[in-house]
């Protein structure tokens, strides 16, 4: 499967005119319009909602037209082995954020970091959880003990005596 | 007290133990980010901002504005050495500087950029010192409806000079507007645009977004191009360095015009993108051997390091004198004063000129140490790139999702950040420049707040933004920017029907 530009264009078009949508939606419970002391809380979302989506048609245009004068062998814009790459990264840093918010950043970074020198940088697995570690631990010492800010912690650290 | 004491005042603040140590740290950090793709200088200085809140605001910006030169620095590096440029700032340096490297000559051609780029940095910095003064004179006269005239006239750049699409540049900016009004409404108290989402009720923090954009947007677009690094030798040999330096007057007037241009596009709103690949292509123009451009020719190299930091310096002066910066990085620092509790523009220099005169100084000092520095360690720097992928991008990953929490401790910018990430990687492939989105959400408040005081004042009419010569003349120069460049381009499109880039 290969992703076309016209189809990423147009997708984009649509996704930002949208968001002009639901900017005017939200504008207009507040009131767009003009009071006794001046503009309303929702005109200035509102219009440049408006500009949105304006500028989000006109992009579409564009695509359309782009589309239409494109010759046959057209250069995809995503070949399947790039898409591939960052469905898998992203979907990497889906399970990341995941578990991070579960348990914790210091888990979730260690977490991440060994499986990905392990599955896919080739280091043996004592090797991988060594670095992984070792970068937890260091975040822990530079914002816990040099800036003093607490970061996100799930409940594996209070087994180890770290609040 | 003229400009020139005033400077004296600014080196005095700026030459402490303290400060020199501040520089050294925030010009290797800028390195570190400059060199390694996904980290850039935007969502480097958005990283450190929540750990300067414990600085004084001068020591703070001597830190960021360190770090933005060492980010320029290190971009640069890996261009030369790499062929990957770590900022797209300094793409064009890959042109001329990569093959020159290739041929062996990878110490000259780092050289050429780091001294060239140090040239125009002090460039820069010296129309900062002469024009800061004047600029805050002029914008003491500024009232609401004039600074909402600038605000327009900074975004109307964007769209009318930029090189991407102008209905491009209107959505990046529009969305950063909304983005920027969701939460609290500063002026009639209301909230705004939450959808009932309690997260959203303090507001959608610009660092969050810049951190998703630019560092998870930039590793996406890494990530997808399948790492391979293939670097060129990287030793740094002393005689080479002094026989460079020896041939640099050479090439006085690349570096002379390529300086001003970079001096022109860092004040207006183009940016240092924008100013070195403009220098490269006018430099490319007016050589005779034209050919041999893109094969290591030195003014290849010259002509877009010199631009892009003397625009990367420039930029700060419109940042400070009126509180509009002109390229992303500036907008990160000016949302940084804000949190510090300053207010940029004029006033800032009648009640801190400590703080501006200190960060004046501090730019002339940090950019020698900054091509000292970077010589240095290239070595150091270039064995930085030889590390795997599949561990230094979860790392960088790491970092990023860190920085992010350290803004507000909310896990909800967790999501964020990833959203974002998205979002940046595809406005990324699909040409939406991302520096007006970051521009209008740390002045659409300010936008805002000076559209609906004009408006109170002249009771709803838009006759107020034409009526005295000072705010009609910025009016009018906003809408020319907005409408001439994009009239030429079609007019010159129209005579010769093959436009090149």
């Amino acid at each position: 499967m290969t992703v076309r530009r016209f189809h990423a264009e147009a997708a984009t078009a649509a996704a930002t005119g949208i968001l002009g949508l639901i900017a005017i939606y939200g504008a207009a419970e507040l009131g767009f319009g003009w009071e006794d002391h001046g503009p309303q809380a929702g005109y200035f979302p509102f219009y440049v909602g408006l500009l949105l989506i304006g500028a989000s048609l006109w992009n579409l245009i564009r695509a359309f037209v782009a589309y239409r004068a494109a010759t046959a062998e057209e250069e995809p814009f995503l070949p399947r082995e790039q898409l591939m790459r960052i469905c898998k990264f992203s979907a990497a840093l889906l399970i990341f954020v995941a578990a991070t918010l579960m348990l914790g950043i210091y888990v979730g970074t260690a977490g991440y970091i060994t499986w990905s020198a392990w599955r896919q940088g080739g280091y043996r697995l004592p090797v991988s959880l060594g670095i992984g570690l070792g970068f937890s631990v260091a975040l822990y010492l530079i914002f816990e003990t040099l800036f003093r800010i607490p970061l996100l912690k799930g409940p594996i650290e209070p087994l180890l005596g770290i609040y | 007290m003229g400009n020139f004491d005033l400077l004296m005042t600014g080196f005095g603040i700026a030459i402490t133990p303290m400060h020199l140590m501040l520089m050294v740290c925030g010009v290797l950090m800028g390195l570190v980010v400059g060199v390694l793709p996904g980290l850039g200088a935007p969502n480097g200085v958005s990283l450190l901002i929540p750990l300067t809140f414990t600085l004084d605001p001068t020591s703070a910006i001597i830190l960021l504005s360190s770090m933005y030169w060492g980010a320029l620095f290190g971009g640069s590096t890996t261009s030369i050495l790499f062929n990957i440029p770590g900022e797209p700032s300094s793409v064009a340096t890959t042109f001329d500087g990569y093959p020159m490297a290739q041929s062996g000559q990878s110490t000259r051609a780092l050289t050429l950029a780091f001294m060239s780029a140090g040239i125009g940095a002090l460039m820069g910095v010296i129309v900062i010192t002469l024009l800061a003064g004047w600029a805050s004179n002029f914008a003491l006269r500024f009232g609401a409806p004039e600074y909402f005239a600038v605000y327009f006239l900074a975004f109307a750049a964007f769209i009318g000079m930029g090189s991407a699409s102008p209905a491009k540049t209107m959505v990046s900016l529009t969305v950063g507007l909304l983005l920027a009004s969701v939460g609290m409404d500063t002026v009639t108290g209301e909230i705004r645009l939450t959808y009932g989402f309690s997260e959203l009720l303090g507001g959608i923090s610009f660092l969050v977004v810049v951190i998703g954009l630019f560092g998870i947007g930039e590793l996406l677009a890494t990530v997808q191009e399948g790492l391979r690094f293939r670097g060129v030798a990287s030793r740094i040999h002393l005689r080479d360095v002094f026989r460079t330096i020896a041939e640099l007057p050479r090439y006085w007037a690349t570096t002379l015009r390529s300086g001003l241009i970079g001096i022109w596009m860092g004040i207006t709103p183009g940016g240092p993108t924008a100013a070195s690949f403009m220098s490269y292509g006018i430099a490319r123009q007016a050589s005779r051997k034209g050919a041999a451009f893109g094969t290591g020719r030195p003014e290849g190299i010259v002509a877009p390091e010199t631009a892009d930091h003397s625009a990367g310096t420039c930029a700060m002066l419109p940042m400070l004198a009126l509180g509009v910066p002109s390229s992303a990085t500036a907008a990160v620092m000016m949302g940084g004063l804000m949190i510090w509790g300053l207010t940029p523009g004029p006033m800032l220099f009648a009640t801190k000129p400590d703080f501006v005169w200190g960060l004046i100084a501090s730019m002339y000092i940090s950019n020698i140490v900054g091509v000292i520095l970077v010589l240095a360690t290239v070595p150091l720097f270039a064995a930085m790139l030889r590390i795997p992928f599949a561990i230094i991008g979860p790392m960088i990953v790491a970092i990023c999702f860190v920085g992010a929490y350290t803004v507000g401790s909310s896990t909800f910018d967790l999501w964020l950040v990833l959203l974002f990430g998205l979002v940046g990687y595809l406005f990324n492939k699909l040409d939406y420049p991302l520096a007006p989105l970051v521009l209008a959400m740390v002045l659409g408040h300010k936008a805002e707040n000076a559209f609906h005081q004009s408006m109170l004042l002249s009771d709803g009419s838009l006759g107020i933004f034409f009526a005295n010569p000072l705010v009609s003349s910025i009016m009018v120069v906003g809408l020319a920017l907005l409408i001439v460049p994009k009239l030429l381009q079609l007019g010159a499109r129209l005579r010769r029907p093959a436009t090149v880039e």
